[in-house]
């Protein structure tokens, strides 16, 4: 049954996976981006600023997801050691820097019409500038450390200082005073969003999510021919 | 009609600017994932090459992995 789990397995069907993903991203970019810049209304405080949000939004939760996953996943590591964790993690933590650092930027360049600021010491964007400072933690101790052993350690112990992190950024916006406006879409109770503006949303989204998944696939191919070139040496 | 689309209503450039970062960064970040695959694969591809005929036998019967790489880069070429 764990036959399955075996990098040759996994190799084998990250390929097809990459090869998948490529033949679909883009007609549905396209349909995204249409949704999110022409099909979708204005908002009626906002304006057409609103669509800021359809790469501002997914952004903000491929980067908490990442990072949730990044520090669940380092929590596992420390119990079972299965060193193929460590390659997930390591191929995970850059895309989520990126998507951390997009919305900063994109939140920012919302900020200026809406709030007429680009930058607020808010709860909400304080905490996500946190997130990216545990983000640079996390690469950059693998980039430093050389002992590889020893890198796993800090960098798990990062991702799991930093996990406490998480729950501040969500909540930010309800427990203290923010500029931030408080969360549209809910998992429990009802969402404040139209559906007008909730599928280019969604949309977005799923397409964002492709991308990481094509991007980490690429990334976790390469850390599994690092790790076969290595032991090449050793033979 | 298209002018309204690309003024935004005066937001234009807010709008424009933000999926402009978004996809151009996405972009740069998928082009040097790629070349860092590329160049694992081609030194990969290298080492292999340069093994002893029996050893490079060997590697390629006892790792699915090589044999894989080895396949699709010469696809490539």
């Amino acid at each position: 049954m764990f036959k399955i789990f075996n990098l040759g397995n996994i190799f084998f069907w990250i390929e097809k996976l990459i090869g998948f993903i490529n033949s679909i991203f883009f007609i549905l970019l396209l349909i995204a981006l249409s949704f999110a810049l022409i099909f979708s209304p204005p908002d009626y405080l906002q304006g057409d600023s609103v669509r800021i949000m359809y790469v501002h939004v997914p952004s903000a939760w491929i980067s908490l997801a990442s990072f949730s996953s990044i520090a669940i996943l380092s929590i596992a590591h420390f119990i079972f050691k299965i060193k193929n964790i460590k390659l997930i993690t390591k191929s995970i933590a850059p895309i989520g820097l990126m998507f951390t650092c997009l919305a900063l930027v994109t939140g920012s360049i919302w900020g200026q019409p809406t709030w007429g600021t680009w930058w607020a010491w808010d709860a909400r964007i304080t905490s996500m500038l946190i997130l990216a400072i545990f983000y640079i933690g996390f690469i950059s101790t693998h980039k430093l450390v050389t002992d590889e052993n020893k890198a796993n350690k800090i960098s798990s112990i990062i991702a799991i200082i930093g996990l406490i992190n998480i729950p501040i950024i969500k909540y930010s916006v309800d427990w203290w005073n923010t500029l931030h406006q408080p969360a549209s879409i809910k998992l429990t109770g009802e969402s404040t969003i139209h559906s007008s503006m909730l599928m280019p949303l969604l949309l977005m989204f799923f397409v964002l999510i492709l991308y990481c998944a094509l991007i980490f696939l690429m990334k976790y191919k390469t850390e599994i021919i690092r790790i076969k070139k290595k032991n090449l040496k050793r033979l | 009609m298209i002018q309204n689309f690309l003024t935004m209503s005066g937001y234009g450039l807010f709008v424009w600017g933000s999926f402009s970062i978004t996809f151009i960064t996405c972009g740069l970040f998928y082009l040097k994932t790629y070349k860092t695959l590329k160049k694992y694969e081609r030194d990969f591809v290298k080492e292999i090459n340069e093994l002893s005929s029996e050893r490079k036998k060997l590697v390629i019967e006892n790792s699915k992995i090589a044999s894989q790489v080895l396949s699709s880069f010469s696809k490539t070429i």
